[in-house]
């Protein structure tokens, strides 16, 4: 494993120039460019301060829309690595055929794309804290938060090649994950608080939903500055480590094979 | 020190015949036994041996679908073994599937920037060679615009600067090249010339049996994944032709 990630190092001038050029792409002939990044969440904001606030909110607009928004910034990373880097071999083909670079390598591209564009939605969060409760202390909030931040990204990491090397076998994954996150979407307490779900005795639901234990290390902290329960590291932790496993795992049974079936 | 040693090497791969197999049918097979799209085994390379050192030139012949440019590959890190262990030392400059790859949404200059990456080159290392990639290609402004807009040439062009660039070990060349109009040809054949003279090893699969038997050191014949015959170039090959004309004499005749 450590020879696999010193090739990842090693490959680190490729892919971060195309990490470049994906970020360049994305806006490619747009009058905004990165600005739509950033539009998107502002966009997104005044909706949920205005409307959905009343739904689920509970008398606090501003509040609600940083909640919901911090919410759906670490979804829609960890939905977009598993969609999104699904497809990362089979679009990497060409440069597969080529040079004998670690697999990993492509499915990190995606992931640090990603990355970058789901950072903005939270610089917006964080905008939205300093101006709701009109003091500095989200700024240790993100602090706080930063271990759940970068264990997402690993995370992300190992779900884009477990999530990628199905789909080179099977291309239906592709479609079955499509699925399953339309699913997780209403199951995780994005736009509703997780209270609405333990008040009608469903809390179990939250608490086996793994994306959860990222959303408590991130959303949490940044929203009250606060460190949450030290449970939450752990579990945290633990789901971060299964996930390599299974990612390292998948590599070692399937790297020899997949070239074969791109 | 450049170094090529295959002990044993294989590559056997399950395919099938219709080429994706579903999920469903995944599942299914474990319960009904009979499939309509039935696996098939392919040995591309069965037990090669090959051991070679610096100074080698070594050409590869044999009939299409021998095998020859999937061994360029395995040499290349590109396909795994799947039996017998494969060892290359050396910086590696493979040209072969060269106009694969390319970012056609980015600039000429920005692709040699990738290429130069991929091929293990640093900012540093870099910065002095993008001029000479540039003129050597002979593109000019067009490196300004995204190879999309590239013709096949240009791309051809592009790419075989590119990789040519660095100064390999272990050189591995598949067929001979068809780059570019004419003038470029004249060009691109003295960068081989230039290239194969420098490596330090040279593995070649070619056609043209004449180049194999002035340039090489060894010849290795493949057939169906095996090595027929392996020594010095001008044995193998005469044996290669009499091989040849042997199979092909009575088709000629019914003609």
């Amino acid at each position: 494993m450590l020879r696999h990630l010193s090739a990842v190092w090693s490959a680190r001038y490729f892919l971060l120039a195309l990490v470049k050029l994906d970020l360049r792409l994305r806006y490619r002939r747009s009058m905004l460019g990165i600005g739509w990044s950033l539009l998107n969440p502002i966009a997104m904001t005044i909706v949920f301060t205005v409307v959905f606030s009343q739904l689920f909110g509970d008398g606090d607009p501003v509040g609600y829309a940083a909640f919901a928004l911090a919410g759906l910034a670490v979804w829609g990373f960890l939905r977009d690595a598993a969609t999104q880097g699904s497809k990362a071999l089979l679009m990497s083909e060409a440069y597969i055929r080529q040079s004998p670079l670690p697999y990993t390598v492509y499915t990190l591209r995606t992931v640090l794309g990603q990355a970058i564009h789901s950072s903005l939605a939270l610089v917006v969060v964080v905008a939205l804290v300093v101006f709701w409760k009109s003091d500095a202390s989200v700024f240790l909030g993100l602090l706080v938060a930063l271990p759940g931040l970068v264990l997402v990204l690993i995370s992300a990491w190992a779900i884009a090649t477990i999530a990628a090397f199905a789909t080179a076998f099977f291309h239906d994954t592709a479609h079955l994950l499509e699925v399953g996150c339309q699913i997780g979407f209403f199951l995780t307490p994005l736009m509703y608080r997780r209270s609405m779900l333990d008040d009608r005795g469903l809390g179990w639901l939250v608490d086996i939903n793994p994306v959860n234990h990222y959303l408590a290390l991130i959303r949490d902290p940044l929203l009250t500055g606060h460190f949450p329960p030290g449970e939450w590291y752990v579990s945290g932790f633990i789901l971060t480590v299964a996930l390599v496993g299974l990612a390292v795992g998948t590599v070692g049974w399937l790297q020899k094979k997949v070239i074969f079936h791109l | 020190m450049a170094k090529i040693e295959l002990v044993n090497a294989s590559i056997t791969f399950k395919t099938h015949q219709r080429k994706r197999v579903s999920l469903k049918e995944y599942l299914l097979r474990g319960l009904f036994r009979q499939s309509v799209n039935p696996v098939m085994q392919v040995r591309a390379l069965d037990n090669i041996n090959l051991s070679a050192r610096d100074g080698e030139r070594i050409g590869v012949i044999g009939h299409n679908g021998a095998g020859k440019s999937t061994l360029l590959k395995l040499l290349a890190g590109i396909y795994p073994t799947t039996g017998g262990t494969r060892e290359v030392e050396g910086r590696i400059c493979s040209l072969f599937d060269i106009t694969l790859g390319f970012e056609v949404e980015a600039t000429g200059w920005d692709n040699i920037l990738y290429r130069a990456y991929l091929q293990g080159e640093t900012p540093r290392s870099i910065r002095s060679k993008m001029n000479s990639i540039a003129e050597f290609s002979e593109l000019g402004a067009f490196l300004n615009i995204p190879v999309r807009n590239y013709s096949a040439g240009m791309m051809m062009r592009l790419a075989f600067s590119i990789a040519t660039s660095i100064d390999p070990d272990v050189l591995l060349i598949d067929e001979v090249l068809a780059v570019g109009d004419l003038a470029f040809q004249a060009k691109a054949k003295a960068r081989m010339r230039e290239l194969m003279s420098t490596a330090r090893l040279m593995v070649i699969v070619a056609h043209e049996l004449d180049t194999i038997r002035e340039m090489c050191t060894r010849v290795l014949w493949m057939r169906h994944g095996q090595v027929v015959m392996q020594g010095p170039p001008n044995e193998v090959v005469d044996a290669y032709i009499a091989a040849m004309s042997a199979t092909c004499a009575p088709q000629t005749q019914a003609a």
